[in-house]
């Protein structure tokens, strides 16, 4: 039952949104109904929370993180979902004649009911955490309703100061309630609310305590957080009727209601809520009185009386709590008419400017009566609900106050003052004689759209007059749910003699309208444009000023912190590893070099590389061409050292890749622009140099870490390691004596699977590059060199040049050469399983062959002869590999599993065929294909070059 | 003696997006349909397997929830071990959702936009998946090259100045990355003697001195690569620059991809380091958890200062992965459940804001949104005319719907996953015993939270309130992703319970290393006759 | 030679490092290559310095492993290289992509003043 209260508003606001956007009426009705039938069961359930009894709900969600669905219903809670949905019943019938026929009300409606939702949520929780989920969603669902009009700035304004601001305090109130859950161990409202004298006494207790201060503050509109709630005028006056009377704001003072057992009674609490409720009443009640925007009087009208509301709390006495909660409901009476009072004036009159609207009463009699009623209501006029809690509040300052804190009562007296003068302020637009400034003549509303504010005046009158029979039963509920034993006695009679408090209602009466008075004389409210002596304190500008701040700050933040450009990112690599190895290396382990030992010869060997190493890194700016020698040279020399240090298949390996690397690289180095050595090149002056040293120390600080690490890892004692057993069964159990070349092939072929995948990616990649590649305008001309008209050659295809060129006696010996090579291919191919060689090396040689023709007579020429498209080698080869692997499984074995096929041929006898074999030749398939395939693509480069117009006395050449 | 085929499902994440992606090379590029096909295909299968191995490694298929598969059939640590635990099954689960959506999404345009996208996917998708299943090591370095051979032909697909210009970078700094792993691994090597990763995890306790001192440089440079994977600052700048330049679906890959770093140091340091057996106990800790935060604090900040799409998407996902390795550097067991929870929740979260992005930027008016900046820059007051709302046509308000939704995911606002993330990490940080550090962590997060908000706000309300957007006109196979991705945010909202109590299953196997070390190394080889002769006559 | 090589290796990666450090992408390029020199020694010298014993076991009868090199870290170095190979392969043509595409040799696309 009561969980139907939660979702029927949602799921209403659901059906709400798919509605077509002209249909105003029905989804008036569909918002009125869900709203209605809410009311019924909320009235349904008195009967069992009226006799004490809690209603409760509880649903598995998470229960190992202790948060699940549970709702409970006491009397406060009920007296919150009459109020909420009470109100919300009646905004809704207001703003089916409020919005405008135009208004595209699908979006409106859905929003308010969503919200109704989550205040409906919000006070039936009985878990802590869920109490939080609804409060951020009233925030999410406020920012929509107020940012509803989003064409205009204003609105969006406010909305996204109302969210930014409550959405903050809903994260405080979050991390205040995880803390509160933490120490009470459990976040269910029952077993906190019993943990009182626990909470209380916690060392974390001031930091639970002002968190959720935070939170309550910043939703109700607390000083000094009060400036959100001005803003927000922007929204619909409906909007504002709901939120700012009985809803948004009022779900700060509910929570503080509700942890008041847990967490009031100490002299932290007094100070910072009650502290802050003074202010803001003092505050908001002074501001009301010099505005000129009715709405704008009203909502600081709303946030002095929240002050008061928090100020009530924050005394800690129950007496206080009651008078808290009976102004809850008081204001959200009246204050909801006055808005609604205000929302017609301005929808009949085109204007909320109080400069302008005069003597009001002649043209909107009923309305203007209405609204003095409420505003009298406001100001605290006897016979009026507000009087009543008004009172209760001054004879609360005086008995907490008392001697010592006088100015506690002086305070109330004064927002009585300024309350009062505020209320007339509001009034004055009735009297005097009618202005003739406005451009449309206001008439009477339909009766409809001001039923709501006739029963809520009536609403005020009634509770005004006879407390006892009509409010007492309900607020007893809310005020024993609350306090439980410790509930006091009072009783709401009109007339309690003439006492203190009474006094002071009466000064407050005389002195507000004295006050006005003076300031209508002597002050000349209309044409006072800031507020006096309080204006500095402009709190919105603050938080305007702070966020472009927090803007900047983030923004300077990430132009230190980060970086756009390359060099520095692989700088902080390179450092990162540099420190790893500071940090972690145990120096006094790292034994001093011996440099005695070792052979001259490799020693000498190293002293070369090393050289074109550093020759390399000297020349790669200005002589590419000479860098690219000096890397082969290290190229070379590694690759002897592999060789010298018994790593046969490496070294051939590697000086495959370094030819094949070596071709790519000249290929390419034709894109490059052309870079000369400045003339008389400064030596690197000023941040240059800075930068130089900084990087050579960054180097040479990476290289002597490598060194270190080396050695240390060479000359230390042995490990046990894992290579035994490859060296074990390579022969007897992978089926070749080549330790290495099984290794890829059968022990870690999966590996090997992996590498080859790369190789195929990095050549579609770069196919797919080049395939749009169009070369640089100024590097797509032919070179200076070839462009001598004088050279018969220019006249020439790459082709003819072979043939019948200046190419043609390398031809003869480069295409005698082809087989032979092929053939080398074969055989490293063949011999892999037990010699150096395998089908890596294989691919590599049977690709530099195909270079070598590329290179010979150009791209036409050798596909026209020797078609073979790259893209299927790959696809086959990879397919190939994967099968062998995948022909493990028919024989019940796992994925690349080796077996030997024993097939017995007329001419060779008997051949021993193992699976890897074939898994090899998909390597060799696939490194031929990608090979080429990248080769190929750069080499076209050249042909589609010359297509480019350059150089018009260039001939064309090899279409 | 032969294999129960429910074995081979194990190998089956990397295989068929290979065989599919062999087959996609020569099929001409005109017939995209049958390409894409194809690879939808593919992907639908791969979620079908993640889901079996999902359900075998939670329903006692396997003893201990660990399956082992040895390639070639070598018994481990020799051979090559494939091992998939609750985590690697759900890892793979993830991937493939992601793929299918940024699959489908990249239907109508994304995919033509250049040659061989559907292969490189499934080359990427290959790489991904072996990542994640491999226990060996140098495998996972090949795998790790793999997958980002792959992400470097996506990035550049259809390339434009801003993607070779982001390419530049990527490569570059994942080039160096690369050999930062090499490095290590042969450290590791040196030290340990062994790849394989639960054979590590048995031969720590008994290194000596100067070995334990090794493995700890070793693992220490192999962080690094993994690191400048999962963008932990100040390794990570090129993260924004690549998401912002990447095709809306790549970008949405590429989400996953960053979690794959976390998911390595996760997987690696809970095996190595979390133990306290030997001299290395939870070395490095306070390096993850301090980077983290500063991770956290430059993603916040990035989000903050950046108001382009791009930029936001990739600084909220630097923030996200700064949380995880924060939390993983807290070293606290009982946090590992929910911080798993989070990764699910924001990777979800953050594919789909890296796909709604481009519809979000298609449908902004950028004359308005310019003007509209200046407006507020300068508080020009409209002038309140009769106030009539705008009414929303349906396309925007999908739109509009979605970037909300993502950013209560983002942010972790209630009422999406995002919250449910957040509150259970909050939750586990304070139910064990309470560090300063942790509470510092918990701080900072729900700050980071804010700074998103703020940030998400800001850019909502001048794209869609501010700048009168217009409406967008979409595919349905761009809305359908979309709103998938969001749907799971939902789903993994109301399944909160049962999902947070198989991530707890999960972590708790993950703090058992003895627990793989049984189960990799005592996995027996398959030895049948056929095989025995095979291999004797070799 | 234990200190030779570690010397070497040091020198590779340094002038490497120096290199990826300079802002032409042609300089990073020769920078990669001479850092995945050093890198594959580096991998490869972690199975020791053994002189003339390649692990190819012909002659019959059990091998005895302590007469051949560690073949482990020579496969992985094999893999390395082959994976190196692409990717460099690959950093040449985005170089002459990025050139023809910003028209600059600038790693980072564009002239920065630096």
């Amino acid at each position: 039952m009561m969980q139907a209260l939660v979702i029927i508003p949602f799921i209403g606001s659901l059906i709400a949104a798919c509605l077509p956007a002209n249909a105003r009426n029905r989804e008036a009705w569909l918002a009125g109904s869900v709203a209605l039938c809410g009311l019924l069961i909320t009235c349904w359930l008195y009967l069992r929370v009226g006799d004490g009894e809690v209603v409760r709900y509880q649903l598995q969600w998470l229960p190992a993180y202790g948060l699940n669905v549970s709702l409970r219903m006491d009397g406060l809670a009920w007296l919150f979902a009459m109020l909420i949905q009470g109100i919300g019943l009646l905004v809704v019938l207001y703003a089916r004649y409020y919005m405008s026929p135009k208004d595209p009300v699908p979006r409106f409606f859905a929003f308010l009911l969503a919200f109704m939702g989550s205040m409906l949520g919000i006070v039936l929780s009985g878990n802590l955490i869920q109490l939080v989920i609804f409060w951020e969603l009233t925030s999410i669902t406020s920012f929509l309703l107020i940012g509803y009009w989003h064409h205009r700035i204003d609105a969006r304004r406010g909305a996204r100061m109302a969210f930014t601001v409550t959405a903050a305090g809903g994260l405080c109130l979050l991390a205040g309630v995880l803390l509160l859950g933490h120490i009470v161990g459990s976040y269910e409202l029952d077993q906190v609310l019993a943990a009182g004298e626990l909470v209380r006494n916690h060392d974390w207790y001031t930091a639970v305590l002002a968190l959720v201060a935070l939170g309550a503050l910043t939703k109700s509109a607390q000083f000094p957080f009060h400036f959100w709630l001005s803003h927000a005028m922007a929204a619909p006056t409906p909007v504002s009727a709901y939120l700012h009377s009985a809803t948004m704001v009022k779900a700060g003072v509910f929570l503080l209601t509700r942890l008041w057992p847990v967490l009031s009674g100490t002299p932290e609490w007094f100070w910072m809520i009650a502290g802050a409720g003074i202010c803001t009443l003092l505050l908001g009640s002074f501001y009301a009185i010099f505005q000129h925007d009715l709405k704008g009087l009203l909502a600081y009208s709303t946030i002095s009386h929240l002050g008061l509301i928090t100020a009530l709390l924050g005394f800690g006495t129950p007496l206080g709590v009651v008078a808290a909660i009976f102004h809850i409901l008081n204001h959200a009476i009246f204050k909801a008419s006055l808005f609604m009072a205000a929302g017609i004036l301005d929808h009949e009159t085109g204007t909320r400017d109080m400069r302008l609207l005069r003597g009001l009463y002649h043209v909107l009699p009923i309305t203007a009566t209405l609204a003095i009623v409420a505003s009298a209501s406001m100001a605290g006029v006897p016979l009026l609900n507000g009087f009543l809690s008004k009172e209760m509040f001054f004879a609360e300052t005086t008995a907490v106050g008392g001697r010592d804190d006088w100015w506690m009562s002086v305070a109330a007296v004064a927002m009585g003052i300024f309350s009062v003068t505020y209320s007339l302020r509001f009034i004055s637009v009735f009297f005097g004689k009618f202005t003739d400034e406005l451009t449309v003549t206001p008439h009477e509303p339909p009766h409809w759209m001001r039923f709501p504010v006739e029963l809520l005046v009536m609403l005020c009158l009634v509770v005004g007059i006879v407390p006892a029979l009509s409010v007492e039963p309900f607020l007893d509920r809310a005020v024993v749910a609350v306090l439980a034993e410790q509930a006091p006695y009072y009783d709401l009679a009109v007339w309690h003699g003439f006492n203190l408090p009474f006094l002071m209602s009466l000064v407050a009466l005389v002195g507000g309208i004295l006050f006005y008075i003076v300031l209508r004389r002597y002050y000349s409210l209309s044409n006072s444009d800031k507020v006096p002596f309080l204006h500095r304190i402009n709190a919105a500008k603050l938080y305007d000023h702070n966020m472009g701040r927090l803007y900047q700050m983030s923004a300077l933040a990430v132009e230190w912190l980060g970086t756009v450009r390359l060099q520095p990112q692989l700088m902080w690599i390179v450092i990162a590893l540099v420190a790893v190895c500071l940090v972690v290396i145990p120096w006094a382990l790292v034994p001093l070099p011996a440099l005695g030992d070792g052979d001259l010869a490799f020693a000498v060997m190293w002293v070369i590389g090393a050289l074109c190493a550093v020759a390399a890194a000297w020349q790669a700016k200005y002589h590419r061409l000479a860098a690219l020698l000096f890397v082969g040279g290290t190229g070379i020399v590694t690759a002897m050292t592999f060789l010298w240090l018994s790593a046969p298949d490496l070294a051939l390996t590697q000086l495959m890749v370094e030819t094949v690397t070596t071709v790519l690289i000249l290929l390419g180095l034709r894109w490059l622009p052309p870079r000369l050595l400045p003339q008389g090149r400064q030596g690197g002056l000023g941040i240059a140099a800075v930068r130089r040293s900084r990087d050579l120390l960054i180097a040479v600080g990476a290289g002597a870490v490598m060194t270190v690490l080396s050695y240390w890892a060479l000359t230390r004692g042995t490990t046990q390691t894992i290579a035994d057993f490859f060296l074990l069964r390579a022969r007897s159990e992978g089926g070749g004596s080549n330790v290495v070349n099984v290794l890829l092939v059968d022990f870690r072929a999966f590996d090997t699977f992996g590498e080859i995948t790369v190789l195929g990616i990095v050549a579609l990649t770069v196919y797919a590059l080049l395939r749009r590649f169009r070369p640089a305008p100024e590097s797509a001309a032919l070179p200076q060199q070839q462009l001598d008209p004088t050279d018969a050659a220019i006249h020439q295809t790459p082709a003819e040049h072979a043939d019948s060129g200046y190419l043609a006696i390398p031809a003869v010996y480069l295409r005698f050469l082809l087989p032979f090579m092929v053939m080398a291919a074969v055989y490293f191919f063949m011999r892999g399983h037990n010699l150096p060689g395998g089908g890596f090396v294989a691919g590599l040689i049977f690709a530099v062959a195909m270079i070598a023709q590329y290179m010979l007579a150009g791209a036409t020429w050798v596909e026209a002869r020797l078609p073979l498209d790259p893209h299927r080698w790959l696809s086959w080869g990879l397919g190939l590999a994967a099968l062998t692997g995948l022909g493990a499984w028919l024989f019940g074995h796992p994925f690349l599993t080796s077996h030997t096929a024993h097939v017995t041929l007329p001419v060779f006898g008997e051949l021993h065929l193992p699976s890897a074999f074939l898994f090899d030749l998909g390597v060799f398939m696939v490194v031929v294909g990608a090979t080429m395939l990248i080769l190929v693509a750069l080499s076209h480069q050249t042909m589609r070059s010359h297509r480019v117009p350059a150089g018009a006395a260039v001939p064309e050449r090899s279409s | 003696m032969t294999l129960d085929w429910s074995q081979h499902l194990i190998v089956a994440p990397v295989l068929v997006p290979l065989l599919v992606a062999a087959l996609l090379v020569p099929l001409n590029e005109t017939r995209h349909q049958v390409k894409f096909l194809i690879n939808a295909g593919a992907v639908a299968v791969q979620f079908g397997i993640a889901l079996m191995l999902v359900s075998m490694t939670d329903g006692g298929h396997w003893q201990d929830g660990i399956g082992v598969y040895l390639a070639a059939n070598w018994a481990a640590p020799f051979g090559i071990a494939l091992v998939v635990d609750r985590l690697a099954a759900l890892m793979l689960l993830l991937t493939a959702l992601l793929a299918a959506c940024a699959l489908l999404y990249s239907m109508m345009r994304w995919s033509r936009i250049g040659v061989h996208f559907h292969s490189l996917f499934q080359f990427m998708l290959m790489g991904l998946n072996g990542a994640f299943l491999t226990h060996d090591l140098f495998n996972l370095f090949v795998f790790f090259e793999v997958m980002l051979a792959a992400s470097y032909g996506l990035l550049l697909h259809g390339y434009n100045l801003k993607r070779i210009r982001a390419g530049m970078q990527f490569i570059a700094v994942n080039l160096v990355a690369s050999l930062m792993f090499l490095i290590g691994l042969a450290l590791i090597y040196a030290a340990a003697g062994t790849l394989n990763m639960a054979d590590l995890a048995m031969r720590l306790e008994g290194l000596g001195g100067d070995q334990l001192a090794l493995l700890k440089v070793g693992a220490g440079v192999l962080a690094i690569a993994f690191l400048v994977k999962s963008a932990m600052w100040p390794l990570g700048f090129w993260l924004p620059i690549t998401y912002a330049a990447a095709s809306p679906p790549v970008a949405a890959m590429f989400v996953l991809m960053t979690k794959v770093g976390v998911y390595v140091v996760l997987r690696l340091w809970l095996l190595l380091f979390s133990s306290d057996s030997h001299g290395a106990a939870s070395f490095g800790a306070d390096v993850l958890l301090w980077g983290g935060m500063a991770t956290i604090v430059f993603g916040a900040a990035g989000m903050l200062a950046s108001d382009r799409h791009g930029d936001l998407a990739g600084y909220g996902a630097i923030m996200s992965s700064g949380t995880l390795l924060a939390l993983i550097g807290l070293g606290e067991s009982g946090v590992v459940g929910a911080a798993l929870f989070y990764l699910l929740s924001s990777t979800l979260g953050m594919g789909a804001f890296m796909l709604l992005i481009e519809l979000v930027e298609r449908s902004r008016n950028p004359v308005e949104a310019m003007l509209s900046l200046t407006r507020e820059a300068f508080e020009f007051e409209e002038t309140p005319d009769q106030p009539v709302g705008v009414g929303i046509p349906a396309a925007l308000a999908f739109i509009g719907l979605s970037f909300g939704a993502c950013a209560l995911v983002i942010t972790g606002l209630p009422p999406l996953s995002g919250f449910v993330a957040k509150f259970s990490v909050f939750h586990a940080l304070l139910a064990g015993e309470v560090r300063g550090v942790g509470l510092a962590v918990m701080g900072l997060v729900i700050l980071s939270g804010l700074a998103a908000i703020i940030a998400l706000m800001r850019f909502g309300v001048r794209t869609f309130w501010a700048s009168g957007a217009i409406n967008a006109r979409m595919h349905l196979s761009e809305v359908v992703p979309v709103s998938l991705l969001l749907f799971l945010c939902v789903f993994l909202t109301l399944r909160a319970g049962p999902m947070l109590e198989y991530l707890e299953r999960t972590s708790a196997t993950l703090h058992q290393p003895q627990l793989y070390a049984q189960r990799v190394l005592a996995e027996p080889a398959v030895m049948s006759a056929s095989a025995q002769q095979a291999r004797s006559d070799g | 030679m234990e200190a030779t090589i570690a010397i070497a290796i040091g020198v590779l990666f340094g002038s490497g490092v120096w290199l990826i450090l300079r802002p032409r992408s042609f300089q990073v390029l020769t920078g990669l290559l001479l850092m995945s020199y050093a890198v594959n020694l580096f991998i490869f010298i972690m199975g020791r310095l053994w002189v003339n014993m390649p692990p190819l076991t012909v002659e019959s009868g059990a091998p005895d492993p302590a007469a051949y090199a560690d073949p482990l870290p020579q496969a992985l170095v094999l893999t390395a290289i082959v994976i190196g190979f692409a990717t460099t392969a690959l950093y040449l043509v985005l170089m002459i992509g990025s050139r023809s595409v910003t028209g600059t040799d600038h790693v980072d696309g564009k002239e920065t003043d630096q």
